[in-house]
């Protein structure tokens, strides 16, 4: 976007976390005064009550119709092991111990973390796989609930990336760049399209627990960062423990109607100090410090989940309702589709298995494989699920040879980017897809490479944006989330 | 003239400012290439028509007139000056033809009609080029006259006069007092300050006002603030683990040089070549800093080139953006397409930082070279005093050795017999000055025979019951040698039914590193496996026996020699006795370093033996045995029984136990004195390259240093060296850094920059809106000697400066955002601004200045959820008392989870360079403000001072709260509103008492014990609501 539109915007456009005020007198009383937003109430309502909304998205925004609305992205950090969940290998049990041919190597760069192995013997997955749903699709036993919904899903076994190393791939897959400083993906989404919600932020990220057996990899703030974009765009998180948003909560001794009289007579004051100043800023915060007093009643209502049935609760699984664990975040992230909220993220970490891994990622699918089916699931039974994208991925794979001793039961895989899995399904997506093919060792990609560019700008499309001509001036450059190589939307993934 | 708001998408804005002085000009004097014409060109043109050769079309550039004005190989020319029909632009840019339109469709740019207007007009006028405004040199024009004296205000109220404004009245002076407080030292006024200033009847009062400001220590603080976010300072790495770094020196450095006005010329060669200037201070070293405040790895798996490539890139592309808004970035792996920067000058500035001496892995390590010591004075004396009592401890030692009577047994005759040894080392007791210590928590106990407990020998064994992995400790003694043919043993007794997995015996020497395993050999994860680390002794022995248990010491790593400093016995669960745990083996007098002196000789020749003195230890790895003199024999020999002889070593166990108590204080105390990271290059240069398309592992055309071709040339005797390029930056000639600097304060007291995009002076960047005066003060900064304070005083001392922020709906309607300065700045604070002033007027804040960084209040799981597990900044431990009350700038800043507080309020995360911050305006920062216990304590603090301090009736409190919040009494009307808010605060507490006693009991100081709990209660709900008042958390 050029300064000129980008000038405009921040003069007219209300964000919630953003200003909004310079409408306060009119249509931002009525917001005020409305309860909670959300896609349910704003869907009843007159046509042209999207004005309404707090954070409308930019002028021209999406560039098309879009397929979904809203996404949540599963991100497992750490790089879930490719050949053990999704990429059916049969024939490498005859390879067992065997050396990785050099045909297949083809002496590519390797992380220092084996390249000194003398030898890489393959390590043939534990697991059994079978096949699933009407589409016939190869599911590893490990993940037996996901295998349920597969005629939902479209898996790429083909996504690559150009990093090795965890910081600058997790950077990578977020960001569209190695290096740290550019925005996230949720923060672009937040900035192009705003939310439909009025009381919660346009992007919310979870960073729950994670198995004590898995190897915990660092996850960045920068991963849900705004970069070069206002930082009101940054992914806000809704917290494991203490409060979910952070100083929601009023100190101790302080009641609701003890806030509200103070705000009352802050509100008082400070108009006063309008009319002096004329300063339309003070008419923002005026409003911005009332969206956060219906922030303290909103956030948790949006926590309390009395009211889910206890079918849905039980599908979700046991942890359901211990706050900080994924499957608490996964009802977290419907709930909050449901509210309108335009991004959830929730990055789930310990999977970086480079020795133990039958039995670390066993644990990592035990603590996420049923909970991700039934966000699926749960979106589709409540109609949800065309208008959400959901996409579930790493940030590069494991390697086919085993990193440390091979036995029978154990092994480790070192990083691998030059193929993986990741898989979407909802909002546009065509279920059942089974899309790019990679060797018999799930070394190389043979067919329809996907990089992690094209999956972002296939994500970028089902929410009905031009990745190209989603742009923002900074460093001198029209900055894009796909970066200044050529970026392609993998239209076979798409219904 | 103004464009009517009929094209929706781009609106306002160019009417209102950004082209609004641009198009009335345009109107008035004609259309000015770079006022006009670039940005259009630049935005829609030049990313096939520019600088970049590669990506160019049609070999048509339009950023150059030689090109644009010359016809191609048709005949056809870009741009005919003063002929409209005949510029093929002209007729590209409306054709209809989808084939050949520009901007093509597939670029997703279009001309505006306003854009078209401005283009037609310029070719009418003659399509005159100009290079770049930026790349100019700046030259300082006459103010213009308009009345006004102070030269800023010249040029100020000249442009307003043209658009049919004035500059607005002076503020009154309790908002004045507090601007140019909050702006200078980032404080709010003292009421004391205040009525200073607002009592003085002087004609200069405000200028008297602004040196008092200017002189302050607290005026550093503020100042720095700006320079680390250019710095990218944090107190982490920033990758991966993003474990702590020492480089807080470099912060204080900053904050000094301010204070000491150190000239921007000093600041610059200090900071980029410190270490380059002859007779380089400690203080320039430090400074060096700079330049090392990049993130930086140590991520397993790494590749060292990459890395090496990238911090080189990084503090290219920061120095080139610090100094001249360059942003050289692009140039990384293509020709910057709307620069004229090469990638060959990209690389050949990124020359100049290529070597550097640092890793390419930080080694996650609190100093990674080059790092340097900073002891202070008091430092010194005392190290030089543990010094001497080292030597006094020593020269006893060695007077003890001369009288202490020592027979070789290899000179003895005849030579004494082998024996066998057998030592116990943990039984009923353990050996001189070991000490137990149940290092995993206690539920073993020692057993005697008389309460009938299982014993193997003496009175008494050591039993464990745990349900985990545990471990009982021996430490701390003499050390114990492994003798010839070794074996270890020890004694177990297990119990049928209450198994362990595992049992374990382990050894330390320099580590722990030596471990026995019998049972199940994974049940204990230490070490590796199959190593000496973790070794296998077999099976869980028979329960309900003792066994014992021995092995070859070499099993676990140990040789005879080996000097053991630690034992112990672990377990996976169950019950294990222990008892009677040695070494058996055989002793040779005779051949035996430990007790034969020509043997110890012998074994030593040619080594490095660390326990000795300096010299002797030069004299055993260098000179040859035959060699040595009588005098150096001796010596040796004293060291011998001192030292190494186990016969004697009773004797001496308790001086070497002091002279390690001294050590241990010597090495405590400088581990204590802090370093910092600072700029070294390496002995030899390493070679640099262009890299193809960015990539670390694709070299291409070997560079040398040196500067871009569109900026003056550089002068170096040799190969041009980092202090050649500082010195160029600040040379006269130099068209940018002048004009950057004086931006990046203009920035910070009128809130938005002269040239609004302050990290861009490129063609990408944003024009100035006053480019005379942003060339009048460049100059006049460089030939003021870059007085930076100087400048500032320039600044805040215009009437520009001091007007009145009060806006009409009109001129808000004209001006939002200020660009024409037609009324006074007024914005929100910054993030540090408005935690310290919270602290400040609570009566909470600790001044003190400098050190290491400090961990404020923070909620829980800010760091936790994203550390890495082995990270040092995973698990947050605040700090407590003076610690938490410190100033912001001083708060402990990890860079992948920064403190809330200041993130919330737009503080960038130090990855990266950052020259302006965002201001928004969120609930988040309401419910900060309002809740965040930092916030509440003050807000109870202020309360205190309020009933203390403020008189007697809440009218009065009121008003001292006012006057210490903002400056200023409270209206009647105001006052009003707070006494009806504080009367239902009072009630409300006063029937609720527990509420109350909760309310003043948030933080860690504690409530004043002499005031009516519920009075003081209420009173911090309206101090909390002062603190959240628009006027407090905004510089007016």
């Amino acid at each position: 976007m050029d300064p000129l539109t980008e000038y405009h915007v921040q003069r007219t456009r209300r964000q919630f976390f953003g200003d909004a005020g310079l409408r306060f007198g009119g249509l931002a009383l009525g917001w005020l005064m409305a309860g909670s937003g959300g896609r349910r109430l704003l869907a009843d309502a007159a046509p042209g009550a999207a004005v309404d909304r707090v954070h409308p998205p930019l002028p021209g925004m999406p560039h098309f119709a879009p397929k979904a609305k809203s996404i949540i992205y599963l991100h497992m950090n750490g790089a879930p092991s490719q050949i053990d969940l999704w990429d059916h290998k049969p024939g490498l049990r005859a390879h067992f111990d065997k050396n990785l041919p050099d045909s297949i190597r083809m002496a590519q760069r390797l992380s220092t973390m084996t390249s000194g192995q003398d030898r890489f013997p393959v390590a043939p997955s534990k697991f059994e796989f079978r096949q699933h749903g009407r589409s016939g699709m190869w599911v590893s036993d490990v993940l037996p609930h996901t295998a349920k919904i597969v005629d939902e899903i479209a898996l790429v076994r083909s996504v690559h990336t150009n990093a090795i190393n965890h910081d600058p791939a997790c950077t990578f897959v977020m960001t569209g760049s190695e290096v740290p400083g550019k925005a996230s993906i949720g923060s672009w989404l937040a900035y192009g399209l705003g939310s439909e919600s009025n009381d919660l932020p346009a992007f919310v990220v979870f960073t729950p627990s994670f198995p004590s057996s898995g190897n915990g990899q660092a996850i960045y703030s920068r991963m849900w960062g705004s970069g070069y974009l206002p930082t009101r765009y940054t992914g806000v998180a809704l917290r494991g423990s203490g409060d979910p948003v952070l100083y929601l909560k009023n100190p101790p001794g302080v009641a609701a109607a003890d806030r509200r009289d103070m705000l009352d007579a802050l509100n008082d004051l400070n108009r006063r100090q309008h009319g002096v100043y004329g300063d339309p800023e003070i008419q923002t915060r005026i409003s911005q410090y009332e969206m956060a007093f219906r922030m303290q009643s909103s956030v948790p209502e949006l926590t309390d989940l009395s009211r889910e049935s206890a079918a849905t609760l039980e599908m979700y699984g046991a942890d359901v309702k211990r706050t900080g664990s994924f499957t608490h975040s996964a009802i977290m992230a419907r709930r909050l589709i449901e509210r309108g909220v335009r991004v959830v993220q929730i990055l789930h970490r310990g999977w970086d298995q480079h020795d133990n891994l039958p039995t670390a990622l066993k644990n990592q699918c035990l603590d996420t494989d049923q909970a991700a089916a039934a966000l699926v699931t749960d979106l589709k039974q409540r109609g949800l699920l065309d208008s959400t994208l959901v996409v579930w991925g790493g940030e590069f794979g494991r390697t086919v040879y085993s990193q440390g001793k091979l036995t029978p039961d154990n092994y480790g895989r070192d990083h691998h980017p030059r193929n993986f899995c990741m898989w979407m399904a909802g909002g546009g997506v065509k279920g059942g897809t089974v899309y790019g093919q990679t060797d018999d060792f799930s070394y190389n990609i043979v067919e329809n490479p996907v990089h992690v560019n094209d999956v972002n700008a296939t994500i970028l499309h089902a929410l009905g944006i031009d990745h190209r001509r989603f742009t923002f001036k900074s460093q001198g450059l029209d900055q894009k989330l796909t970066g200044v190589e050529e970026a392609n939307v993998v239209k076979e993934l798409l219904a | 003239m103004r464009f009517p708001l009929q094209f929706p998408e781009r609106a306002v804005l160019a009417a209102a400012l950004l082209l609004g002085g641009a198009l009335s000009g345009a109107a008035a004097d004609g259309v000015q290439f770079n006022r006009d014409i670039r940005p259009i060109l630049s935005d829609q043109c030049f990313s096939c028509h520019g600088f970049d050769a590669k990506k160019r079309k049609a070999g048509l550039r339009l950023d150059v007139a030689e090109s644009a004005h010359a016809a191609n190989k048709d005949g056809r020319i870009a741009v005919k000056p003063g002929d409209l029909s005949g510029s093929e632009l002209w007729a590209r840019i409306n054709t209809t033809d989808a084939d050949d339109i520009m901007p093509p469709p597939d670029s997703h740019k279009t001309l505006a009609p306003e854009q078209k207007a401005l283009l037609k007009r310029w070719i009418e006028q003659g399509a005159k080029y100009q290079r770049h405004w930026s790349f100019e040199v700046p030259v300082r024009g006459v103010p213009p006259s308009t009345g006004a004296l102070h030269p800023i205000d010249r040029f100020i109220a000249d442009r307003l006069g043209r658009e049919g404004l004035a500059l607005s009245p002076e503020a009154d002076r309790r908002t004045l007092a507090r601007r140019v407080s909050l702006d200078l030292t980032g404080l709010t006024p003292t009421p004391a300050e205040v009525d200073r200033f607002v009592d003085d009847p002087a004609p200069d009062a405000y200028e008297r006002m602004v040196d008092r400001f200017l002189a302050s220590p607290h005026y550093g603080e503020r100042m720095a603030r700006s320079w680390l976010d250019v710095a990218r300072y944090a107190d982490t790495h920033g990758l991966h683990l993003d474990n702590e770094r020492q480089i807080w020196a470099y912060r204080d450095w900053v904050v000094s040089a301010f204070n000491r006005n150190l000239p921007f010329d000093r600041f610059t060669i200090d900071q980029l070549a410190g270490d380059l200037v002859a007779g380089a201070t400690q203080d320039q070293l430090i400074a060096t800093g700079f330049n090392r405040c990049n993130v930086s790895t140590s991520e397993g798996g790494s590749i060292d080139a990459e890395f090496i490539f990238r911090y080189a890139v990084d503090r290219a592309s920061t120095t080139s953006q610090a100094w001249m808004g360059l942003t050289a970035g692009c140039a990384v792996c293509h020709d910057h397409k709307f620069d004229p920067i090469s990638t060959r000058e990209f690389y050949s500035l990124y020359a100049f930082f290529h070597s550097a001496a640092d890793p390419a892995m930080d080694g996650n390590a609190l100093l990674t070279p080059p790092i340097m010591k900073l002891p202070t004075a008091d430092d010194s004396a005392r190290l030089a005093e543990l010094d001497s009592e080292l030597v006094r401890v020593e020269s006893g030692l060695l007077a003890k050795a001369r009288t202490t009577p020592y027979a070789d047994p290899a000179e003895a005759n005849p030579r004494p017999p082998v024996k066998d040894l057998d030592s116990v080392w943990v039984d009923d007791d353990l050996p001189t000055g070991w000490k137990g210590d149940t290092s995993t928590g206690g539920t073993s106990r020692w057993v005697t025979r008389e309460e009938g407990g299982q014993v193997k020998r003496g009175r008494r064994a050591l039993r464990r019951e745990d349900g985990g992995l545990a471990q009982d400790v021996f430490v701390s003694g003499a050390p114990m040698e492994i003798p010839t043919a070794p074996k270890l043993y020890a004694h177990v007794r297990l119990e049928a039914g209450k198994l362990p997995r595992a049992i374990m015996l382990q050894y330390r020497t320099d580590d722990w590193k030596h471990r026995m395993v019998w049972g199940d050999i994974d049940a204990i994860d230490w070490g590796a496996k199959g190593t000496g680390q973790r070794a296998h002794g077999g099976p869980l022995p028979e329960a309900g026996n003792w066994v014992r248990l021995e092995f070859d010491a070499a099993k676990v790593g140990l040789k005879p020699g080996d000097k053991i400093t630690g034992i112990a016995f672990t377990q996976q669960g169950g019950v294990v006795h222990w008892d009677e745990a040695g070494v058996a083996g055989q002793i040779d007098p005779a051949n035996d370093p430990s007790r034969s002196f020509v043997a110890w000789l012998k074994q030593q020749q040619g080594r490095d033996v660390g326990e000795l003195p300096p010299d002797l230890r030069k004299v055993l790895k260098e000179v040859a045995a035959t060699n040595r003199t009588p005098a150096q024999v001796t010596a040796l020999r004293e060291q011998f029984i001192a030292r190494v002889c186990s016969d004697t070593r009773e004797t001496f166990q308790p001086v070497i136990a002091e002279m390690d108590r001294v050590r241990k204080r010597r090495n405590e105390l400088e581990s204590q004195i802090p370093s910092t990271f600072v700029w070294k290059d390496l002995d030899k240069p390493r070679d640099s390259f262009v890299m193809t398309r960015g990539a670390y592992d694709k070299p291409g055309e070997k560079v040398s240093r040196g500067v871009p071709a569109a900026l003056p040339p550089m002068k170096s005797e040799g190969t041009p060296t980092r202090l050649d390029l500082a010195r160029w930056l600040v040379s006269p000639e130099h068209p940018l850094t002048a004009r950057v600097a004086v931006n990046r304060l203009w920035l910070q007291f009128f809130g938005i920059g002269l040239v609004r995009t302050a990290e861009d002076f490129g063609s990408q960047g944003e024009p100035p809106s006053h480019p005379e005066l942003l060339d009048w003060l460049s100059v006049e900064y460089r030939e003021s000697g870059w007085d930076t304070k100087a400048l500032v005083r320039l600044l805040v001392t215009s009437a520009t400066y001091r007007q009145s922020s009060v806006v009409t709906p009109a001129l808000l309607a004209k001006d939002p955002e200020n660009r024409l300065l037609a009324r006074g700045p007024r914005f929100r604070l910054d993030a540090e601004q408005l935690r310290d002033n919270a602290l400040f007027v609570g009566g909470l804040a600790v001044l003190q200045m400098g050190g290491k960084g400090v961990r404020t209040y923070q909620p829980p799981n800010i760091w936790e959820p994203v550390g890495f597990v082995g990270s040092n900044t995973r698990d947050y431990r605040q700090d407590t008392g003076a610690a938490l009350y410190r100033r912001s700038l001083y708060t402990f800043f990890k860079r992948t989870a920064p403190p809330p507080f200041m993130t919330t309020f737009d503080a960038p995360n130090r990855e990266g360079l950052c020259a302006r911050r965002e201001r928004s305006n969120t609930p988040l920062q309401a419910l900060q403000l309002m809740n965040d216990v930092q916030y509440f304590e003050a807000a109870r603090g202020l309360a205190q001072r309020m009933l203390r301090q403020g008189g007697s009736t809440p009218a009065a409190r009121v008003k001292f709260g006012y006057e210490t919040v903002l400056g200023r009494p409270p209206s009647a009307d105001e006052l009003a509103v707070v006494l009806r808010s504080l009367d239902r605060g009072l009630a409300r507490y006063r029937a609720d008492k527990p509420a109350a006693e909760q309310a003043v009991t948030f933080g860690e100081s504690k409530a004043a014990s002499d005031l009516d709990v519920q009075e003081l209660a209420a009173y911090t709900l309206t101090a909390n609501l002062l603190l959240n008042l628009d006027e407090t958390v905004t510089r007016n």
